[in-house]
Protein backbone atom coordinates (compact mmCIF):
# COMPACT_ATOMS: atom_id res chain seq x y z
CA UNK A 1 0.00 0.00 0.00
CA UNK A 2 1.40 3.02 -0.76
CA UNK A 3 0.72 6.73 0.91
CA UNK A 4 -0.75 9.58 -0.60
CA UNK A 5 1.54 11.63 -3.19
CA UNK A 6 2.03 14.76 -0.81
CA UNK A 7 3.08 12.26 1.96
CA UNK A 8 6.11 11.24 -0.15
CA UNK A 9 6.87 14.71 -1.41
CA UNK A 10 6.85 15.69 2.52
CA UNK A 11 9.21 12.68 3.35
CA UNK A 12 11.37 13.36 0.11
CA UNK A 13 11.68 17.33 0.63
CA UNK A 14 14.64 19.38 2.12
CA UNK A 15 13.29 19.27 5.47
CA UNK A 16 12.81 16.10 5.34
CA UNK A 17 16.59 15.21 4.49
CA UNK A 18 17.55 17.58 7.03
CA UNK A 19 15.91 16.02 9.77
CA UNK A 20 17.21 12.64 8.80
CA UNK A 21 20.39 13.65 8.20
CA UNK A 22 21.39 15.98 10.93
CA UNK A 23 22.48 13.92 13.88
CA UNK A 24 21.57 16.65 16.11
CA UNK A 25 18.37 17.70 14.85
CA UNK A 26 16.65 14.96 16.03
CA UNK A 27 17.08 15.16 20.21
CA UNK A 28 16.99 19.10 19.76
CA UNK A 29 13.35 19.05 18.14
CA UNK A 30 12.12 15.85 20.45
CA UNK A 31 13.13 17.88 23.30
CA UNK A 32 11.57 20.44 22.25
CA UNK A 33 8.45 18.92 20.96
CA UNK A 34 8.28 16.67 24.89
CA UNK A 35 8.67 20.20 26.37
CA UNK A 36 6.12 21.97 24.41
CA UNK A 37 3.28 19.29 24.73
CA UNK A 38 4.01 19.02 28.91
CA UNK A 39 3.51 22.68 28.82
CA UNK A 40 0.57 22.71 26.71
CA UNK A 41 -1.24 20.26 29.28
CA UNK A 42 0.15 21.99 32.36
CA UNK A 43 -1.13 25.44 31.58
CA UNK A 44 -4.48 24.62 29.79
CA UNK A 45 -4.66 22.25 33.48
CA UNK A 46 -5.08 25.70 35.35
CA UNK A 47 -7.64 26.65 32.98
CA UNK A 48 -9.65 23.74 33.28
CA UNK A 49 -9.21 23.40 36.97
CA UNK A 50 -11.07 26.98 37.71
CA UNK A 51 -13.39 26.15 34.75
CA UNK A 52 -14.10 23.19 36.50
CA UNK A 53 -14.62 25.20 39.85
CA UNK A 54 -11.32 23.22 41.86
CA UNK A 55 -9.34 25.94 41.84
CA UNK A 56 -8.85 30.06 42.21
CA UNK A 57 -12.78 30.20 42.43
CA UNK A 58 -12.38 33.79 44.37
CA UNK A 59 -10.04 34.64 40.59
CA UNK A 60 -12.33 35.97 37.83
CA UNK A 61 -12.52 33.35 34.89
CA UNK A 62 -11.16 36.08 32.05
CA UNK A 63 -8.26 36.96 34.24
CA UNK A 64 -7.18 33.07 34.81
CA UNK A 65 -7.31 32.10 31.02
CA UNK A 66 -5.77 35.29 29.91
CA UNK A 67 -2.72 34.94 32.31
CA UNK A 68 -2.68 31.14 31.01
CA UNK A 69 -3.81 31.05 27.45
CA UNK A 70 -0.61 32.82 26.00
CA UNK A 71 1.72 30.44 27.54
CA UNK A 72 -0.61 27.27 26.34
CA UNK A 73 -0.71 28.82 22.58
CA UNK A 74 2.86 29.45 22.18
CA UNK A 75 3.55 26.09 23.54
CA UNK A 76 1.11 24.83 21.18
CA UNK A 77 2.68 26.61 18.26
CA UNK A 78 6.34 25.06 19.38
CA UNK A 79 4.63 21.47 19.43
CA UNK A 80 3.05 22.03 16.11
CA UNK A 81 6.32 23.16 14.63
CA UNK A 82 8.36 20.41 15.89
CA UNK A 83 6.08 17.45 15.52
CA UNK A 84 6.18 19.17 11.30
CA UNK A 85 9.50 18.63 11.40
CA UNK A 86 9.17 15.15 13.11
CA UNK A 87 6.52 14.26 10.96
CA UNK A 88 8.28 15.90 7.64
CA UNK A 89 11.42 12.61 8.29
CA UNK A 90 9.67 9.93 8.39
CA UNK A 91 6.29 11.31 6.80
CA UNK A 92 5.46 7.38 5.49
CA UNK A 93 5.82 6.00 8.64
CA UNK A 94 3.56 7.88 10.45
CA UNK A 95 1.08 8.31 7.96
CA UNK A 96 0.30 4.72 8.09
CA UNK A 97 0.69 4.67 12.03
CA UNK A 98 -2.19 4.03 14.29
CA UNK A 99 -1.47 6.15 17.34
CA UNK A 100 -0.81 8.81 15.06
CA UNK A 101 -4.07 8.78 13.36
CA UNK A 102 -6.00 8.99 16.79
CA UNK A 103 -3.31 11.63 18.21
CA UNK A 104 -4.17 13.81 15.47
CA UNK A 105 -8.19 13.10 15.88
CA UNK A 106 -7.69 13.58 19.36
CA UNK A 107 -6.13 17.16 18.87
CA UNK A 108 -9.10 17.88 15.84
CA UNK A 109 -11.16 17.43 18.77
CA UNK A 110 -9.60 19.57 21.36
CA UNK A 111 -9.88 22.43 18.67
CA UNK A 112 -13.55 21.43 18.03
CA UNK A 113 -14.19 21.47 22.14
CA UNK A 114 -12.80 24.56 22.37
CA UNK A 115 -13.91 26.49 19.07
CA UNK A 116 -17.71 25.46 20.72
CA UNK A 117 -16.42 26.91 23.86
CA UNK A 118 -14.95 29.89 22.53
CA UNK A 119 -17.97 30.72 20.38
CA UNK A 120 -20.53 29.53 22.21
CA UNK A 121 -20.17 29.26 26.24
CA UNK A 122 -17.82 31.96 26.69
CA UNK A 123 -19.96 34.52 24.80
CA UNK A 124 -21.76 34.79 28.33
CA UNK A 125 -18.55 34.65 30.57
CA UNK A 126 -19.75 37.65 32.23
CA UNK A 127 -22.87 36.39 33.69
CA UNK A 128 -20.48 33.90 35.60
CA UNK A 129 -16.91 34.91 35.46
CA UNK A 130 -16.50 34.95 39.00
CA UNK A 131 -19.05 32.51 40.20
CA UNK A 132 -19.22 28.79 39.86
CA UNK A 133 -18.98 27.85 35.80
CA UNK A 134 -22.38 26.76 33.71
CA UNK A 135 -22.63 23.18 32.94
CA UNK A 136 -21.33 23.92 29.65
CA UNK A 137 -17.96 25.29 30.25
CA UNK A 138 -17.40 22.65 33.47
CA UNK A 139 -17.89 20.13 30.35
CA UNK A 140 -15.57 21.57 27.65
CA UNK A 141 -12.94 22.08 31.25
CA UNK A 142 -12.93 18.19 31.57
CA UNK A 143 -13.33 17.36 28.02
CA UNK A 144 -10.20 19.62 27.19
CA UNK A 145 -8.09 17.47 30.62
CA UNK A 146 -9.27 14.45 28.95
CA UNK A 147 -8.55 15.14 25.51
CA UNK A 148 -4.97 16.02 26.17
CA UNK A 149 -4.27 13.40 28.79
CA UNK A 150 -4.92 11.15 25.32
CA UNK A 151 -2.90 13.16 22.98
CA UNK A 152 0.00 12.39 25.43
CA UNK A 153 -0.50 9.15 25.48
CA UNK A 154 -1.14 8.67 21.96
CA UNK A 155 1.92 10.46 21.15
CA UNK A 156 4.23 8.13 23.49
CA UNK A 157 2.38 5.29 21.73
CA UNK A 158 3.58 6.00 18.31
CA UNK A 159 7.13 5.63 19.37
CA UNK A 160 6.71 2.44 20.77
CA UNK A 161 4.45 1.34 17.48
CA UNK A 162 6.13 3.27 14.14
CA UNK A 163 9.83 1.49 12.88
CA UNK A 164 13.25 3.24 14.03
CA UNK A 165 13.67 6.66 13.14
CA UNK A 166 17.08 6.31 12.12
CA UNK A 167 19.01 3.24 10.79
CA UNK A 168 20.94 2.78 13.10
CA UNK A 169 25.06 3.39 12.47
CA UNK A 170 26.97 -0.14 12.63
CA UNK A 171 30.53 1.24 13.84
CA UNK A 172 28.48 2.27 17.00
CA UNK A 173 29.61 -0.30 19.65
CA UNK A 174 27.69 -0.59 22.79
CA UNK A 175 29.84 -4.08 23.67
CA UNK A 176 29.92 -3.53 27.35
CA UNK A 177 31.99 -6.49 28.35
CA UNK A 178 35.06 -5.48 28.04
CA UNK A 179 34.49 -2.19 29.72
CA UNK B 1 30.83 -3.81 41.73
CA UNK B 2 31.23 -1.32 39.19
CA UNK B 3 28.29 0.65 38.57
CA UNK B 4 27.50 -0.91 35.23
CA UNK B 5 27.77 -4.48 36.57
CA UNK B 6 25.14 -3.06 39.33
CA UNK B 7 22.63 -2.06 36.41
CA UNK B 8 23.32 -5.49 34.61
CA UNK B 9 22.54 -7.28 37.69
CA UNK B 10 19.36 -5.10 38.88
CA UNK B 11 18.30 -5.18 35.19
CA UNK B 12 18.19 -9.18 35.40
CA UNK B 13 16.06 -8.74 38.64
CA UNK B 14 12.74 -10.28 38.22
CA UNK B 15 11.01 -7.07 39.41
CA UNK B 16 13.34 -5.50 36.12
CA UNK B 17 12.06 -8.26 34.31
CA UNK B 18 8.33 -7.88 35.05
CA UNK B 19 8.34 -4.22 34.10
CA UNK B 20 9.96 -4.87 30.61
CA UNK B 21 7.61 -8.30 29.60
CA UNK B 22 4.33 -5.74 29.98
CA UNK B 23 4.53 -4.08 26.78
CA UNK B 24 2.07 -1.60 28.52
CA UNK B 25 3.72 -0.75 31.75
CA UNK B 26 6.80 1.47 30.21
CA UNK B 27 4.54 3.95 27.71
CA UNK B 28 2.48 4.38 31.14
CA UNK B 29 5.25 4.84 33.24
CA UNK B 30 6.44 7.78 30.05
CA UNK B 31 3.09 9.14 29.99
CA UNK B 32 2.55 10.03 33.61
CA UNK B 33 6.03 11.30 33.51
CA UNK B 34 5.58 13.26 30.38
CA UNK B 35 2.13 14.84 32.15
CA UNK B 36 3.74 15.56 35.38
CA UNK B 37 6.90 17.46 33.93
CA UNK B 38 4.10 19.73 32.65
CA UNK B 39 2.27 20.00 35.99
CA UNK B 40 5.37 20.53 37.88
CA UNK B 41 6.99 22.96 34.94
CA UNK B 42 4.29 25.02 34.97
CA UNK B 43 3.66 25.49 38.47
CA UNK B 44 7.53 26.23 38.88
CA UNK B 45 6.94 29.16 36.09
CA UNK B 46 3.98 30.32 37.71
CA UNK B 47 5.81 30.84 41.11
CA UNK B 48 9.16 32.18 39.38
CA UNK B 49 6.90 34.74 37.42
CA UNK B 50 5.12 35.99 40.04
CA UNK B 51 8.55 36.67 41.51
CA UNK B 52 9.23 38.94 38.79
CA UNK B 53 6.13 40.36 39.17
CA UNK B 54 4.56 39.28 35.47
CA UNK B 55 1.53 37.27 36.93
CA UNK B 56 -1.43 36.90 39.26
CA UNK B 57 -0.35 40.20 41.12
CA UNK B 58 -3.64 40.37 42.65
CA UNK B 59 -2.07 37.44 45.02
CA UNK B 60 0.11 37.38 47.50
CA UNK B 61 3.46 35.13 46.97
CA UNK B 62 1.79 32.86 49.91
CA UNK B 63 -0.73 32.78 48.34
CA UNK B 64 0.64 31.64 45.03
CA UNK B 65 2.65 29.38 46.21
CA UNK B 66 -0.50 27.67 48.01
CA UNK B 67 -2.34 27.37 44.73
CA UNK B 68 0.87 25.88 43.16
CA UNK B 69 3.06 24.29 45.54
CA UNK B 70 0.70 20.76 46.44
CA UNK B 71 0.82 20.50 42.63
CA UNK B 72 4.83 20.84 42.73
CA UNK B 73 4.86 18.15 45.14
CA UNK B 74 2.65 16.06 44.08
CA UNK B 75 3.98 16.13 40.46
CA UNK B 76 7.73 15.36 41.63
CA UNK B 77 6.93 12.31 43.80
CA UNK B 78 4.97 10.79 40.67
CA UNK B 79 7.77 12.17 38.46
CA UNK B 80 10.23 10.37 41.76
CA UNK B 81 8.05 7.18 41.43
CA UNK B 82 7.49 6.70 37.74
CA UNK B 83 11.27 7.91 37.33
CA UNK B 84 12.78 5.04 39.50
CA UNK B 85 10.26 2.30 37.66
CA UNK B 86 11.83 3.60 34.37
CA UNK B 87 15.56 3.18 35.54
CA UNK B 88 14.54 -0.39 36.74
CA UNK B 89 13.61 -1.17 33.62
CA UNK B 90 16.56 -0.45 31.75
CA UNK B 91 19.11 0.80 34.22
CA UNK B 92 22.04 0.28 31.57
CA UNK B 93 20.65 2.10 28.83
CA UNK B 94 20.13 5.32 31.87
CA UNK B 95 23.21 4.51 34.13
CA UNK B 96 25.56 4.66 31.07
CA UNK B 97 24.54 8.47 30.25
CA UNK B 98 26.00 11.26 30.71
CA UNK B 99 22.61 12.76 30.33
CA UNK B 100 21.41 10.59 33.10
CA UNK B 101 24.01 11.11 35.73
CA UNK B 102 24.11 15.21 35.25
CA UNK B 103 20.28 14.97 34.91
CA UNK B 104 20.41 13.19 38.86
CA UNK B 105 22.72 16.26 40.06
CA UNK B 106 20.83 19.06 38.59
CA UNK B 107 17.46 17.51 40.02
CA UNK B 108 19.09 17.14 43.65
CA UNK B 109 20.17 20.96 42.96
CA UNK B 110 16.54 21.83 41.61
CA UNK B 111 14.63 19.87 44.39
CA UNK B 112 16.93 21.53 47.34
CA UNK B 113 15.93 24.85 45.92
CA UNK B 114 12.75 24.45 45.80
CA UNK B 115 12.85 23.18 49.50
CA UNK B 116 15.30 26.34 50.31
CA UNK B 117 12.38 28.84 48.88
CA UNK B 118 9.37 26.79 50.30
CA UNK B 119 11.47 27.75 53.70
CA UNK B 120 11.65 31.93 52.79
CA UNK B 121 8.58 32.24 51.74
CA UNK B 122 7.15 30.96 55.26
CA UNK B 123 9.61 33.26 56.45
CA UNK B 124 8.13 35.68 54.65
CA UNK B 125 4.33 34.90 55.74
CA UNK B 126 5.79 35.24 59.14
CA UNK B 127 7.23 38.75 58.61
CA UNK B 128 3.95 40.14 57.31
CA UNK B 129 4.68 39.65 53.56
CA UNK B 130 6.86 41.93 51.36
CA UNK B 131 6.62 44.40 49.03
CA UNK B 132 9.71 43.92 46.29
CA UNK B 133 11.90 40.76 46.25
CA UNK B 134 15.67 41.54 46.10
CA UNK B 135 17.90 41.38 43.34
CA UNK B 136 18.89 37.94 44.43
CA UNK B 137 15.58 36.20 44.86
CA UNK B 138 14.82 37.43 40.86
CA UNK B 139 17.59 35.57 39.97
CA UNK B 140 17.03 32.71 41.57
CA UNK B 141 13.89 32.45 40.35
CA UNK B 142 14.95 32.92 36.30
CA UNK B 143 17.84 30.50 37.49
CA UNK B 144 15.40 28.00 39.14
CA UNK B 145 13.37 27.70 35.63
CA UNK B 146 16.49 27.41 33.79
CA UNK B 147 17.80 24.51 35.97
CA UNK B 148 14.39 22.57 35.28
CA UNK B 149 14.75 23.17 31.15
CA UNK B 150 18.09 21.77 31.34
CA UNK B 151 16.61 18.79 33.86
CA UNK B 152 13.95 18.33 30.89
CA UNK B 153 16.04 18.32 28.00
CA UNK B 154 19.07 16.39 29.40
CA UNK B 155 15.88 13.37 30.32
CA UNK B 156 15.26 13.73 26.18
CA UNK B 157 18.98 13.21 25.89
CA UNK B 158 19.20 9.74 27.62
CA UNK B 159 17.93 8.21 24.48
CA UNK B 160 20.69 10.15 22.32
CA UNK B 161 23.56 10.24 24.28
CA UNK B 162 26.32 9.10 21.93
CA UNK B 163 24.86 12.11 19.68
CA UNK B 164 24.49 14.71 22.19
CA UNK B 165 27.86 14.16 24.49
CA UNK B 166 30.05 11.93 21.62
CA UNK B 167 33.26 10.81 23.51
CA UNK B 168 32.08 12.03 27.07
CA UNK B 169 28.86 9.61 26.69
CA UNK B 170 30.07 6.59 28.98
CA UNK B 171 28.27 4.26 26.70
CA UNK B 172 30.53 5.65 24.00
CA UNK B 173 33.86 5.15 26.76
CA UNK B 174 32.86 2.00 27.33
CA UNK B 175 32.76 1.09 23.76
CA UNK B 176 35.97 2.47 22.90
CA UNK B 177 37.59 0.83 25.98
CA UNK B 178 36.39 -2.73 24.41
CA UNK B 179 38.48 -2.37 21.27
Amino acid sequence: MNPPAFIQTIEGSGIGEWMRGSLLAMPWVNAIHVLCVAMVFGSILVVDLRLLGVLDRARAVTRVSHEMLWLTWTAFAGAALTGALYFAANATTYWFNTAFRFKMLAILLAGINMLLFQFGTWRGVAAWDRGASPRAARLAGGLSLAIWICVIVLGRVIGFTKGYDVPVPEDLDFDFSGG
Amino acid sequence: MSLLEFATWLQSTPFSVAIQSASWVVPTLQSLHILMIGVVFVSILMIALRVLGRVRMDESVPQVWARFSPFLWTGLVVMALTGVLLVISEPVREFMTLSFRLKMLLLAIGVTSAILFARSVRGAVKAGGQAQFPLRTRIAAVATVLLWLAVIFLGRAIAYDDVVWGEWSPAVLAGADST
